[in-house]
Formats: C-alpha cells, sequence, structure tokens
C-alpha cells in the first residue's frame, strides 16, 4: 500500500484517477479511524462509519478538488489535515442523524422541573493566565483529562503540564486573595 | 465570611469551577492552522492565539485530543467496500472527457495529438472499401449489373407502352 507521504498531491489535484486510487488506498485507515472515533460518543454504527467516511471523500473531491487544494504541505503533514477534516465532516453527519427531538407536551413534567442553583461567577480577568494555562486547568477540570493526554497533545513532558497547573493556580489564589483581603 | 474567602479554601477543582474566564469570544481557527497548532508547527504567537480558541471551544477541545490520540496509535482494519466506494468517486480520464464532450469531441481529440493517426485512419478506410469492392466482384460485376439493369430499363419501357394503350383504349371510348 502506498504511504500518505507519496502521493503526487498535483497529480492528485488534477484528478488524476490513479492518484486518487493510491490516495484513497492510503487515506482510508485514517479516516475510517477518525470517523469511528468521532461517532462513537454518538451511539452510531458501522453503516453511519461507512457514510461518514464517504462524506470524507466526497468533501475531498468536490468542486473539482477545492478543499484538497487548500491543503498546505508547509504548515502540517497530510495525515493530521486529513484527521482534522475528517473528523469535522463525522460531526458533521452525527448532527444530520440526530434524532429527531421529542414534543414537550410528551415529557413528563418531574422531567422538567430544574432546581435554580445559578451562582454569579467570579471573572478570571483576562490576562491573569496564558492561554496555555487557561487550555490546560479546562482539560484537567472541565474534562477532566489525563495529564498524559493533554502533554501528548501539547507535546511537552507530563511533568511540565502540573507544573503549569501548579502555577495557573497560584496565580488564581494570589489575586484572589488580593482582591477579598 | 465571603463567597471568595469560601473558593480560596476548596479545592482547586471547585476554585475553578466557580470562576469564568472573561475574555471575549475568540476568532474561529482554519483547518489548516488548527491541524498545524496539533503537530506543534506554529509561532509562540499564533500557538497563544489557537490555545485561546480551543480552551474557549469544549468541542474543538475535544477533537484536539481525539485527532492526537488517533495519530499515535496503530490504525484498525478498514471495512470491506468503503475504499471500493471512495474510488468509484472518480473516474478514468476517457470516461470523464466522453461524457463531457460525446463522441465527435471525443474523435477530434484523439486524432489530435499524433499524425500517425490520420494515415491508420485513411489505411483503414481504404482496406475496407478495397475489401467491400473484392466481395462485391470487382469491375466485372459492376458491368454485368449495368447491362441488368439496362434490360431492366427497357423492359420497364415497354411495359409504360401497354399502359399508353390501355389508356388509348379507354379514351376511345370516352371513360
Amino acid at each position: 500500500m502506498v504511504d500518505l507521504n507519496q502521493i503526487d498531491l498535483q497529480a492528485l489535484a488534477r484528478g488524476d484517477k490513479r492518484s486518487w486510487d493510491a490516495f484513497v488506498g492510503a487515506a482510508a485507515p485514517l479516516i475510517n479511524a477518525m470517523v469511528r472515533r468521532a461517532l462513537a460518543p454518538h451511539g452510531l454504527g458501522d453503516e453511519d462509519v461507512m457514510d461518514a467516511a464517504q462524506d470524507v471523500f466526497v468533501r475531498l473531491c468536490a468542486q473539482d478538488f477545492r478543499l484538497l487544494k487548500t491543503y498546505d504541505p508547509a504548515r502540517a503533514g497530510l495525515s493530521t489535515w486529513l484527521a482534522v477534516i475528517a473528523r469535522s465532516a463525522a460531526i458533521d453527519h452525527a448532527r444530520r442523524r440526530r434524532r429527531p427531538t421529542q414534543p414537550i407536551d410528551e415529557v413528563p413534567e418531574t422531567a422538567l422541573g430544574v432546581e435554580d442553583r445559578h451562582v454569579e461567577k467570579l471573572k478570571i480577568p483576562q490576562g491573569l493566565l496564558t492561554e496555555r494555562q487557561t487550555l490546560i486547568l479546562r482539560y484537567l477540570y472541565d474534562e477532566e483529562r489525563e495529564v498524559a493526554d493533554i502533554a501528548r497533545l501539547l507535546k511537552v513532558d507530563p511533568q511540565t503540564i502540573r507544573s503549569t497547573q501548579h502555577k495557573a493556580l497560584l496565580r488564581l489564589r494570589a489575586y484572589f486573595r488580593e482582591g477579598t483581603g | 465570611m465571603s463567597p471568595q474567602r469560601n473558593d480560596l479554601s476548596a479545592s482547586d477543582k471547585e476554585l475553578w469551577q466557580s470562576l469564568a474566564t472573561g475574555a471575549a469570544e475568540p476568532p474561529p481557527v482554519d483547518d489548516m492552522d488548527f491541524a498545524a497548532w496539533i503537530e506543534g508547527r506554529v509561532s509562540a504567537a499564533e500557538a497563544a492565539q489557537i490555545e485561546a480558541s480551543v480552551a474557549a471551544d469544549p468541542e474543538m477541545r475535544r477533537a484536539a485530543l481525539d485527532i492526537a490520540d488517533v495519530l499515535g496509535k496503530p490504525l484498525p482494519a478498514v471495512p470491506e467496500g468503503m475504499a471500493v466506494r471512495a474510488r468509484a468517486l472518480i473516474g478514468f480520464e476517457a470516461e470523464r472527457s466522453a461524457a463531457r464532450k460525446g463522441f465527435w469531441r471525443w474523435f477530434l481529440d484523439w486524432m489530435a495529438p499524433s499524425a500517425l493517426r490520420p494515415a491508420a485512419v485513411t489505411m483503414a478506410a481504404i482496406a475496407i472499401a478495397a475489401g467491400g469492392f473484392t466481395m462485391g466482384g470487382g469491375l466485372g460485376a459492376s458491368f454485368a449489373q449495368q447491362q441488368s439493369d439496362g434490360n431492366g430499363i427497357q423492359k420497364a419501357g415497354s411495359k409504360s407502352e401497354v399502359s399508353t394503350d390501355i389508356s388509348e383504349f379507354f379514351a376511345s371510348d370516352g371513360i
């Protein structure tokens, strides 16, 4: 099987059949894996994986390969860019397949009861935390992700993630202690 | 005790969840830039801009982790039929040209690139004509046919004489 990096992108963008066939063979495993991952939380099965993967290929070659022509090898690897495109197409597919909403009259009243626990949150002033600190705290506390996963994404050592988290919390505590003391 | 003091004594997670980031909504991130950021191929300034957008959007946060995870693992086998369906999206150039241009345009295009093609077509036409001529019996048969046609005309002429006589017969009776 041809490697994605060996694909002649110029021939592919011209619509060359052999290049397209080679591209499909090389890209299908990645597109399949990405689509499968994106659809898993939505409870969609193999048939949807097939359809969403086909959507990705359609997007790539539609309008005389318009999307494919936007790919810039100097900016990122083809695999990463394809994974971004594939995930985006899969999420769009899942949104289209979302079940129709239930009419509100059919929902039991007890299920609609919501306790009002709205609490005004304190605002973190702009510039107190760096964008990276904010991102790491969101991953750790909002998403409850593992330090190792965040470290892999940001291509840093797990210790760097812990250190960034620690510094961010120190800043927050210091700011709000001063502000209220 | 003020609510702020309660927050400060709370655990790190509770502290974070009691706060809200006050930043304005960051601009959307282009797919190409997002891919470059995932690969760590952006400048510090670009990275800060993209990280602000990712931090503000739960869907982008999940996307970034999913993509990094999939790219870092061995890929599963592709279901049968996925590649076949995708390959069928693009036809061969000849099929697409024929579908777009019609037969005569295709024929002219086919003829154009090489000087040998018109010669080959001419030779084929001569061979077909010669074959047909031979099968038809050549000049001798053609002459015989002409003769036979000539007799036919003569016979037809005598028929017309008969028909003239009949007309005269009816005319003499006043019909």
